[in-house]
């Protein structure tokens, strides 16, 4: 197990590079610059500005610093909010989208699971069509509908919740349930899918042959063998949900790190385009080593030894 | 397919029969309460009680400010801020934005308008440091010094030697702008420039605390963060209390502001919402007052949101047009860049396409800017295009290579390059390919001539002519028309050398004339502001450079909700 892991974060290493190495080359092949705006800027300002930044260097030093500034924790500065380090910008903004994820997360679980568990165990009744009727449109409805028809029902009709902001725990419930349900539903598909491909095995029958209660039995056996699709489904869904989402945090105007994504590409700022490609690129890579790992405590044929 | 309709449905419904109920049954769930409740009783667009305390105001800033230092901002969101937070030597109006004393109680113009000595009232930095005549020299030779790295020093150009220290050729020493004494400040310009005065209330002009620099750098702070409220130091009518990256400032009455007593509002909160349909919603459910000058409504519910009675609408110092690269062939041909202006229905396209109140415009200069005469080119004469192009050589547009039209990524401006190019097809038949491109390659584009015709829109940053007909200069970075006339260049240096203000408007009348006969650009309309304004919230004017000063703003809670209001009672 030890060994595993070892080797496993290990292989880590090369990945990372190239990550690095590509999302800087692709940032910088991008046309345009961070300092270009409608109003020209005179030649000797773009100098000092270009000079404070260091983009005045050989690209191949700059790649040299900036690695080695990574190594040390420092993301580097960022030219769209000049006064801010790019550390600062991901403190400032993660806790947010953390809190996002946690409630999204959470919605989604006990949404999809529930709705999974009823569809495969009630498998091609009502209510195993009614569940995934709803999976389907949870699937189908992009954030940016459920978004504003919550904030229409919850916000503008019935004044039962804040529309957009971000203050206290009021206004983390509607992004997180327009967030969570996209996944709430592919969950419940899974889930389901997963406990049918179990539920005629001959364990299960063992289990309800020696006269466990079928609660038990759903629980402890054809839940576990039904999990591991979901578990493999979670570890970049994890990773993606803690990276953000662009769609939800805008359209709640939350001062997560999700939006960065697309606003800091298209700013052209340098140094929170990598970090936040960095950033999902460190939360997919041990997402994914944690399932791994989960694997072989959901399912005993699974050996890391 | 009527058939295959009726087959999906039959399916469906004898497949899945309680599913498909029950989805039904859902949506309705949702539905009704939704479209139900829709109630246009009310004559206002939401709440109209106020939701937060008696002296606060909530408002919206739309997005993060780059720069909350006066010598470095260069965006309208933090301009807000900082004329909020600072005061200069002279304000503009709330209303007309005419010049009103401010830091300054008083000034001389020399006879040639080339000197102008201001005498300062005693006043203080909110930490209670005497603000002096050095603190505005400070300020203004920090804006050009090239180690600032402002985008806008060239603002700081008027004052005599400011270009040639921006250039890095001289000291900012030498910057003729001179502290007589305490309280007592002399600057030298360039030119004897009528809107002068107008301009240095822009807020580049504001005053730095040096005190507070020196400090932060005496104690190993870097000092570009002198604006954070841990550190900040201002003398304007708000102090800055706390500051959310992204999510919203708070401001509190400054008691030391040398005119607190007519500052009404205690507390204002401005959050940072990028979109506007989400600013709309916080605006319904009462926590916005006022979303702010610099928040857009969405041009989708325009329509809808002027019914109500605290939509207002007023022209805004701005101008949408086309850039035309005037070395492209066939574009390099003067008739027939002027027989696309012509040809463009600019009525048809503010009332369908922009649908937001603009006024449709073929000049390049606001009609009644300080008052000048607009040029009133026919916004519309599709005859006279097809005269214009036939004589060209390109009768019915035979013979004319299709021209190419960028755009920078945005639902509105690929809807008006759209419209364009229908319009130049029907009219002249002329093929238009539509170039949509994201908004850095845009600009690189633009910058390095690559285009034949690209969409821009210019912000007037002072209320004169000059503001915009300096965009077509010979050494204007700005001109991207590869368009050029020294005949036009000097009658702009001599109009601006002319300290008659009638005889100067009329030479500038006279070189708008002459760059719109080259047509090295195609104006469209000039810009128009709409805002919601709760009818609790008094003191704000439509004005043209959007200024709204918070310390004319107050609360009203005993304001008319029943009729159409006006949020401006009576200039100050």
């Amino acid at each position: 197990m030890t060994g595993y892991l070892v080797r496993r974060v290990l292989e880590l290493v090369p990945t990372a590079l190239v990550i690095i190495a590509a999302s800087f080359a692709l940032v910088r092949l991008a046309p345009g610059s961070p300092f270009s705006s409608e109003k020209e800027i005179s030649p000797e300002i773009r100098r000092q500005l270009e000079a404070k930044y260091g983009f005045d260097r050989p690209l191949p030093e700059q790649f040299v610093r900036y690695v080695g500034n990574l190594l040390q924790g420092d993301l580097g500065l960022s030219t769209k909010y000049p006064q801010r380090s790019v550390n600062e910008i991901i403190a400032t903004g993660f806790p947010v989208t953390l809190s996002l994820a946690a409630v999204a997360l959470v919605w989604s679980l006990l949404v999809g699971m529930t709705a999974g568990i009823i569809g495969a165990v009630r498998q091609n009744t009502v209510w195993d069509h009614s569940a995934m009727m709803a999976a389907l449109v949870g699937i189908s409805v992009p954030s940016f509908v459920l978004g504003p028809l919550l904030v229409l029902l919850f916000s503008l009709r019935l004044q039962m919740l804040p529309p957009a902001g971000w203050g206290d725990w009021r206004h983390l419930i509607l992004p997180g349930l327009t967030l969570g349900t996209i996944y709430a539903a592919s969950i419940a598909r899974l889930t389901r899918g997963g406990m049918l491909e179990v539920i005629r095995r001959d364990y299960i029958r063992t289990a309800r042959a020696k006269g466990l209660a079928e609660r038990l039995v759903i629980t402890r056996h054809m839940l576990r063998g039904g999990l591991l699709p979901v578990v493999s489904y979670l570890g970049p869904a994890i990773a993606s949900m803690l990276t953000g989402s662009v769609v939800v945090e805008k359209i709640f105007n939350l001062p997560g790190i999700g939006p960065y994504f697309v606003d800091a590409a298209f700013n052209r700022d340098y140094f929170l385009v990598m970090g936040i490609v960095l950033l999902y690129a460190f939360f997919l890579l041990l997402m994914n080593l944690v399932v791994d790992l989960l694997y072989g405590l959901l399912d005993p044929r699974i050996d890391h030894a | 397919m009527r058939k295959l309709r009726r087959r999906i449905g039959g399916s469906s419904r004898s497949g899945q029969p309680a599913a498909w109920w029950l989805g039904w049954l859902l949506g309705a769930a949702v539905l009704v309460p939704l479209v139900g409740c829709q109630n246009r009783q009310s004559p206002f667009f939401g709440t109209v009680v106020p939701r937060h305390g008696p002296d606060e105001l909530w408002i919206n800033n739309s997005t993060e400010p780059e720069w909350l230092d006066p010598s470095r901002c260069s965006d309208s969101t933090g301009g807000e801020i900082i004329w909020n937070t600072f005061e200069g030597l002279v304000q503009a109006h709330p209303e007309t934005l005419a010049p009103m004393p401010a830091l300054a109680r008083s000034w001389d113009v020399s006879e040639d308008g080339r000197r102008y000595t201001f005498h300062l009232r005693p006043s203080q930095w909110s930490d209670g440091r005497p603000l002096t005549a050095d603190d505005f020299v400070f300020s203004f030779r920090r804006l050009v010094d090239p180690r600032t790295a402002s985008k806008y020093a060239s603002n700081g150009f008027v004052f005599a030697g400011g270009a040639a220290i921006g250039r890095g050729e001289a000291s900012p020493e030498t910057l003729g702008v001179r502290a007589v004494d305490d309280l007592t400040l002399e600057v030298e310009l360039v030119d004897p420039l009528p809107y002068f005065l107008n301009f240095l209330s822009f807020y580049s002009f504001m005053p730095i605390p040096r005190h507070l620099l020196e400090d932060l750098e005496h104690r190993g702070i870097d000092p570009d963060l002198w604006t954070r409220p841990e550190y900040v130091v201002s003398n304007g009518p708000f102090l800055m209390k706390e500051w959310w990256f992204r999510q919203r400032m708070v401001f509190e009455k400054n008691p030391r502001y040398w005119d607190a007593s007519s500052v009404r509002l205690n507390r204002v909160r401005v959050a940072m919402v990028e979109s506007s349909t989400t600013a709309l919603n916080m605006y319904a459910t009462g926590e916005f007052d006022w979303p702010g000058g610099s928040t857009s409504l969405p041009a989708e519910f325009m329509d809808h949101l002027s019914g109500y009675h605290d939509f207002h609408q007023h022209p805004f110092l701005a101008v949408y047009f086309y850039w035309v690269n005037t070395k492209e062939p066939p574009l390099d041909n003067p008739l027939v860049r002027r027989a696309l202006s012509l040809a463009v229905d600019r009525k048809a396209l503010v009332r369908h396409v922009t649908r937001g109140g603009q006024i449709a415009s073929a000049d390049l200069v606001p009609d009644g800017l300080a008052g000048y005469r607009g040029l009133g080119q026919p916004v519309f004469d599709p005859d006279a295009a097809r005269r214009l192009l036939a004589e060209a050589g390109y009768a019915g547009g035979a013979g004319l290579p299709p021209v190419s039209l960028s755009f920078n990524t945005s639902e509105g401006h690929k809807q008006v390059a759209e419209a364009l190019q229908a319009m130049w097809q029907q009219e002249l038949g002329i093929t238009v390919e539509l170039k949509n491109q994201e908004w850095k390659v845009f600009l690189a584009n633009a910058e390095q001539m690559n285009f034949q015709l690209c969409r821009m829109g210019w912000v007037g940053d002072y209320a004169d002519p000059y503001t915009f007909l300096e965009l077509l200069t010979s050494d204007c970075g700005n001109n991207h028309s590869n368009w050029s006339s020294p005949a036009y260049d000097q009658l702009l240096e001599e109009a601006n050398r002319q300290s008659e203000p009638e005889k100067r408007l009329d030479m500038l009348r006279q070189a708008e004339a002459m760059a719109l006969e080259a047509q090295p650009l195609i104006p469209l309309y000039v810009y128009t502001r709409s805002q919601l304004i709760k009818p609790y919230v008094r003191g704000i004017w439509g004005n043209h450079q959007d200024r709204h000063p918070w310390k004319s703003i107050w609360i009203d809670s005993s304001a008319d909700r029943s009729g159409r209001h006006s949020p401006t009672p009576e200039a100050p």
